[in-house]
């Protein structure tokens, strides 16, 4: 097949794996909001009254948490792909490529957490009115930042031989990149001689940069001063989507030891 | 030319614990180009397992398979546009029905609308699975759901189809319309590996089988030259007045209900027909099914877990 007939595989796989789920179970779609809305409504809860600023921080915070939980969606369903179903071997036993099957489960995911996200940056727009070009660089961070997180996802979703194993180790991974570091809450009110241990996880700097393009800004700057450069947060960004997605094509093991 | 050839394939699985598994051990095999062959064989013998390296999805030990010439492990890139497998124990997707199953197949593998349309229906109608094609797989039984699975792999007319016990769970009449599928995909032209633990399956469908134990081929060959090529190869039922001790120094023996089963050589046939004469007995003779020349071979009945 050639590469357009792979590219279209991908969509295919969307549609089918995707859109038709999402559109006969329109359940999914709740189970995609609660946690960061649940997160939000404590936020606001607690914090709105003292401190109204700090609102947009949760509601990015929201778009950054569904766009990071679609990995864990990914885990998951290729898990149970591959295990449950058997069906990842008609995809392998098939012209379809790994990258295609790849991405179009990715696709899926993002098709499961879209309303999600839409709904946030609509929030968003309305709390913290934010221009086109803005708006580009919003949907460029979600775009990385679901890439990243997919990508991990099936690659750790490969190393499984039990379904059963992989529920925790899932919740455990993609909480600590959504939950732990400032994705709902602003960096500056990490102790200073901590703030560069919140960069060692990739999802801080997918967070930063949205906050940066939304102009957001919350306390004192981040020590080092490097912490609060912009190219710092591209570059970690793209590197570690890079990184994921490099060792997720190398490592994944398509055809089985 | 040959479509398969498997030399000194041998695949040994390490589980947990350093465990070792030896499940193909050094596996000769040649299928020729638009065969329907079939793999017999207990649960565990290595029926999956050969079917998994030879389909690119899984990696031997030692030893090599190529179809169409072309080493599995090489060329997997270009062998995958040429195969389509059922997996054993596979499951549809959940929200599709039957007929989106058949054609989104189609159009993943790269099939155009149209040609994806007509065969979805052409398959549909040849499984049966006109009555359900509209309904969600998980409202369908098992055995509905594994014909869909059977429907969208057989749909791909792939020139070399592997079908991992394509009609588990299925009720007779399903498993004939099964087989006359695979039969019209082999009239096509391609070839087709099936594993079963169905001697039914094995006689009735296949052209040529092999019979696996224990990660080795022990025979290959037609069904009915594997009931005659045995030593033992004329059955006698005896009715009541013969016990399971006194035959056994004739053959291998079993016992069904109230009769009495001897696997035996054929010169053995005169005295013992006589002596259930003496005895006024009952005997009847007659060839080795299939199921009992399995049970020659390999020394343990088919159903029996390795
Ligand atoms: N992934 C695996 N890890 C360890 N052992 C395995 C694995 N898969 C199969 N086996 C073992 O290999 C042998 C052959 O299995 P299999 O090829 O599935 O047989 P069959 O398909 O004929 O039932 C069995 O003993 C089985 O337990
Ligand atoms: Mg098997």
């Amino acid at each position: 097949m050639t590469r357009g007939s792979q590219a279209y595989s991908a969509l295919r796989i969307c549609w089918f794996n995707g859109l038709i789920p999402l559109w006969r179970s329109p359940l999914l779609v709740a189970a995609v909001f609660l946690t960061p809305f649940s997160f939000l409504f404590f936020l606001f809860v607690i914090e709105g009254p003292t401190n109204p600023g700090l609102l947009p921080f949760g509601i990015t915070g929201g778009i950054l948490f569904s766009t990071l939980f679609a990995g864990n969606g990914m885990l998951n369903d290729c898990a149970y792909l591959r295990l449950e179903r058997q069906l990842q071997t008609i995809f392998v036993a098939s012209p379809v490529r790994p990258f295609s099957y790849l991405l179009g489960m990715a696709l899926s995911e993002l098709a499961f957490a879209a309303p999600a996200i839409g709904l946030f940056i609509l929030i968003l727009a309305l709390v913290h009115p934010f221009g086109l070009g803005t708006l580009l660089v919003l949907l460029g961070v979600i775009g990385l930042t679901w890439l990243m997180a997919t990508t991990l996802g099936f690659l750790i979703s490969t190393f499984f031989r039990q379904l059963r194993e992989i529920w925790p180790i899932g919740t455990l991974i993609f909480s600590t990149l959504a939950i732990l570091p400032p994705i709902f809450y602003p960096a500056s009110v990490i102790p200073a001689r901590w703030q560069w241990a919140a960069f060692l996880v990739p999802s801080t700097y997918a967070s930063q940069l949205a906050r940066v393009a939304l102009g957001l800004s919350f306390g004192s700057p981040l020590t080092p001063p490097l912490l609060n450069a912009p190219w710092f947060y591209v570059l970690g960004l793209v590197g570690s989507t890079a990184l994921f997605a490099g060792l997720a094509s190398a490592l994944s093991r398509w055809r089985e030891p | 030319m040959d479509a398969l050839v498997a030399e000194s394939l041998t695949k040994v699985y390490l589980g947990r614990g350093r465990r070792r598994t030896l499940a193909l051990d050094g596996v000769d095999l040649r299928i020729g180009k638009g065969k329907l062959f079939a793999f017999l064989g207990r649960n565990g013998a290595g029926k999956t397992t050969f079917i998994k390296i030879a389909a690119t999805l899984l990696a031997p030990t030692s030893g090599r398979v190529s179809l169409f010439g072309e080493d599995v492990l090489a060329h997997a890139p270009r062998l995958r546009e040429q195969i389509a497998v059922v997996p054993q124990e596979g499951r549809p997707f959940f929200h599709l029905t039957p007929r989106e199953h058949v054609y989104e197949y189609l159009r993943v593998r790269g099939a155009g609308a149209e040609s994806a349309h007509a065969r979805t229906e052409e398959v549909i109608a040849a499984m049966g699975l006109e009555p359900y094609a509209g309904i969600q797989a998980q409202a369908l039984s098992g055995g509905l759901q594994q014909r869909t699975l059977v429907a969208m792999i057989l749909a791909t007319e792939a020139p070399f189809l592997f079908l991992d016990e394509p009609t588990l769970g299925m009720d007779p009449f399903a498993r004939r319309q099964v087989w006359k599928v695979i039969r019209q995909a082999t009239r096509k032209g391609s070839t087709v590996l099936l594993t079963t633990h169905y001697l039914d399956e094995a006689e009735h469908l296949s052209e040529e089988l092999a019979v696996i134990e224990a990660g080795r081929i022990r025979y290959r060959g037609t069904a009915s030259d594997l009931k005659s090529s045995l030593a033992r190869e004329v059955r006698l039922e005896f009715g009541p007045g013969f016990t399971a001790e006194e035959l056994t120094p004739f053959g291998r023996v079993y016992v069904e209900g109230d009769r009495t089963v001897l696997l035996t050589r054929r010169s053995a046939v005169r005295e013992l027909t006589e002596l259930a004469l003496e005895r006024g007995s009952e005997v009847a003779l007659g060839p080795v099914t299939l199921e009992e020349a399995f049970l020659e071979l390999v020394g343990r009945p088919i159903e029996e877990e390795a």
